[in-house]
């Protein structure tokens, strides 16, 4: 009796297995028969990473500064050069403060140093003087970084002045009580902004694709009706379910693969330092989880619009709070409770963990843990919910 | 273009809308909802980056140093670490972003008039948090050592307190905050995500009008009526561009009443500037539905258009003056950035039609460019 069982196993699992295959096939065909969708992921993964490699800087570069220099001094000028690229780029003078107003309004410049007359004079006979800076915070940080650097510039011009007038100058700095700023910035040493822009952009594709492709499969066939020849078929709903993901998680993969061997190597040198097969195991379960979440708002929505519109829904917060647009650890502590619902959240942590900083398994175990408890718990969710639709 | 039949199909369009409530529900909800988990939580200041301290010297006064580490708001102090390995395997598991390594003979060399090189670990995965984190400890070591300067100098000459700190500090800068005086994330954040969410929401309510009806086959009965070109895609825009100004107004009132951001220009440049806007957004989502075949196609094909783009080339995170050449190429070519302009001008600057025409004109001339394309595109004879 229990061999029999056991002589009919093997041939169950092998059809078992042979029926998965058998749909993910079917969902690649209908992928790959979509030309603008193909041509899209194509483009998403190469030429959107390229450009924003490229393209983008968030630290502070060229902010536009316009002097009003009242003085004409010695010191104006020595003050004024010290404003220099690539943080500031010097755009020129203006001979009356109201302009500077007015290029501010019209966003031709970010920052306007206005130097009061007898600058040079009051530094010289140790009077106190100040500048004045007006900044343009429209955008935040980017106009508190540049008052802060203009502080400190500002600050070290005046030390410097100081204590040459009392014959303490440049070069005897050596012999005077100051701290010196020696930074090792590690993982990244040349802080490459083009490692970081390019990354992040193929984790956000990730994403999105992860999230989309398997819930639109699956909503499709709902809204066709060809669901229900589906379920009349051998196949179990888990098989149904399965089969969109593994196909969904190749296409994605194999497009990862063409960013990172194709783009991000090649182009930006990124340095890869872990191991490759670890770095996409982890994507795979990446993609993995960022499907269930799909999936269960799949089994929500009863057509393509509803599904588009949920999708979104989730995947916003999710790229804009997750840690690569904004810095996760100054998140209000309600952001970051909900976000430990992301799966983008751990798979950054992963993604940086493996390329830059060489960390394996032993480090990285727990948000890879992490994701694996998350994606299978909405797995569950999925299937308990598209079986309940549908039996 | 009869007005007549264009009614009918805007009347059409908006009942197969209206109809399905869920997806109703989500388009007038989801930007509303969006707003408020961005407006309160989308923080872009660097702040309590975690940091852990080496400390080699275990006196007076390097504890003073740390503990300005300590109490700033930027840092959040997490341990002192026993030796170098421990602060590695620190930054290797992201437990902390930073590191200060005070050195030995700290308070001796400063005693002595000597410099000390104190040594600053990063993490340097997000370059844009460590170039600011490096701000910040240079700040905090400046203001220490201009301490330390006053200090000597009273000691070595003599002079008073007030005398040495003149010496040390005779500049001072007055800085004046424009538009945003006390510096809020919010005031900045919360026009740029009115911008961000229309461009999303609006255009994935247009992606999918023309393909569903592809892909369910009702086109053809389009195809075969008195419907022309213009009078379909005119009545199928009508229903979305509605919806999308009735949801520009929701978001206005709230970044108002909810996040108290100052309006100071005008609102009726503000309202047509958004008109055209949301003509330009709603014909993104148009002109993709007339491209592609199947709605999955429109729904990515979209999302990824109306996304990646508006985060990262809109000056809605960035400025557009600080991307490379061919970056603001990109941001010149969609009207996110057009539209981030005017929404922070109306805002926080107060500008109208007088300093803001560039940019509403070129929104003027990529919702005509749109229109003509999507025309043009649009035939009731299809090839295929």
């Amino acid at each position: 009796m229990t061999d029999e069982r056991e002589r009919t196993a093997l041939p169950r699992i092998a059809r078992w297995g042979r029926r998965l295959a058998a749909m993910t096939w079917k969902e690649v065909l209908q992928l790959s028969r979509d030309l603008p969708l193909l041509l899209f992921l194509l483009y998403s993964f190469s030429v959107a990473v390229l450009v924003s490699g490229v393209g983008i800087t968030m630290q502070l570069r060229n902010a536009n500064l316009l002097v009003h220099d009242g003085d004409h001094s010695q010191s104006s000028r020595e003050l004024i050069h010290r404003f220099q690229a690539p943080y500031f780029h010097f755009t020129g003078e203006i001979s009356d403060a109201r302009q500077g107003l007015r290029e501010l309004d019209q966003g031709r410049a970010m920052l306007v140093l206005d130097i009061p007359p007898r600058f040079h004079e009051a530094l010289v006979s140790g009077e106190r003087t100040a500048v004045q800076l007006l900044v343009d915070t429209s955008n935040a940080p980017q106009g508190f970084s540049a008052a802060g650097y203009t502080v400190r510039i500002a600050g070290a011009f005046g030390s410097q002045l100081g204590l040459a007038s009392i014959g303490l100058s440049g070069n005897a700095m050596q012999s005077l009580p100051v701290i010196e700023s020696a930074h090792r910035v590690w993982f990244n040493p040349n802080q490459d902004e083009t490692w970081f822009q390019s990354m992040s952009t193929v984790l956000r594709m990730i994403t999105l694709f992860g999230v989309l492709l398997p819930a639109a499969a699956l909503v499709r066939e709902k809204e066709r009706g060809t669901i229900e020849q589906l379920l009349v078929s051998p196949l179990s709903p888990f098989q149904i379910m399965f089969s969109k993901i593994l196909a969904m998680a190749g296409i994605i993969l194999i497009a990862t693969g063409l960013a990172v061997y194709g783009v991000l190597r090649p182009v930006f040198h990124v340095p890869m330092k872990g191991p490759d097969g670890l770095f996409f195991a982890l994507t795979a379960l990446h993609i993995f989880t960022t499907a269930g979440l799909g999936l269960v708002a799949a089994t929500i929505a009863r057509n393509q619009a509803q599904v588009g519109m949920m999708t979104l829904f989730l995947v916003g917060p999710m790229m804009l709070l997750s840690g690569i647009t904004s810095p996760f650890e100054s998140m209000p502590q309600w952001v970051q409770t909900v976000m430990t619902f992301s799966p983008l959240k751990y798979y950054i942590d992963v993604t940086y963990g493996v390329m830059l900083k060489g960390a394996g398994l032993d480090v990285l175990w727990k948000p890879a843990g992490t994701m694996l408890l998350l994606g299978g718990t909405l797995f569950v969710l999925g299937m308990w919910r598209f079986r309940r639709q549908f039996e | 273009m009869n007005l007549r039949v264009i009614r009918a199909m805007a009347l059409k369009e908006w009942k197969e809308t209206t109809r399905d409530r869920p997806f109703l529900l989500l388009a007038f909800l989801l930007p509303v909802l969006w707003l408020t988990v961005f407006g309160y939580g989308l923080v872009l200041d660097v702040e309590n980056i975690p940091f852990a301290v080496l400390d080699r010297d275990h006196s007076a006064l390097s504890r003073e140093y740390i503990y300005r580490f300590i109490q700033s708001r930027y840092f959040l102090f997490r341990g002192y670490a026993a030796d170098e390995r421990a602060l590695d395997r620190l930054l290797t598991e992201t437990k902390i972003r930073a590191a200060v390594v005070v050195p030995e003979r700290f308070e001796e060399q400063l005693a002595a008039g000597e410099p000390v090189a104190v040594q600053t670990l990063f993490d340097g995965t997000f370059p844009l948090h460590t170039d600011i984190a490096k701000g910040y400890v240079i700040a905090i070591n400046q203001a220490f050592t201009e301490e330390r300067l006053i200090d000597y100098v009273r000691r070595r000459r003599g002079f008073t307190y007030e005398q040495a700190s003149r010496l040390i500090r005779p500049l001072a800068v007055e800085v004046r905050y424009l538009y945003n005086e006390e510096v809020r994330s919010t005031w900045s954040m919360v026009p740029g995500l009115i911008m961000f969410t229309m461009m999303l929401a609006s255009s994935l309510l247009t992606a999918l009008g023309v393909v569903r009806e592809k892909e369910t086959g009702s086109i053809y009965n389009i195809y075969s009526s008195t419907v022309s070109r213009g009078e379909f895609l005119v009545g199928k825009l009508l229903p979305y561009i509605v919806i999308s100004i009735i949801n520009v107004c929701v978001l206005w009132l709230m970044a108002v009443t909810m996040f108290h951001v100052p309006f100071r220009g005008s609102f009726l440049f503000f309202f047509s500037a958004s008109i055209l806007f949301i003509l330009c957004t709603t014909g993104i989502g148009l002109l993709i539905s007339l491209l592609v075949q199947t709605q999955m196609a429109a729904l990515i094909i979209t999302m990824v258009v109306a996304m990646i783009p508006t985060i990262l080339f809109s000056g809605l995170l960035v400025p557009v003056a600080s991307l490379s050449q061919g970056a603001q190429v990109q941001a010149h070519l969609l009207p996110a950035m057009y539209y981030t302009n005017i929404v922070r001008g109306s805002f926080l600057k107060g500008v109208g039609a007088d300093v803001l025409w560039i940019d509403l004109l070129a929104l003027a001339a990529f919702a005509a460019g749109m229109s003509v394309l999507t025309y043009q595109l649009f035939s009731k004879r299809p090839t295929t």
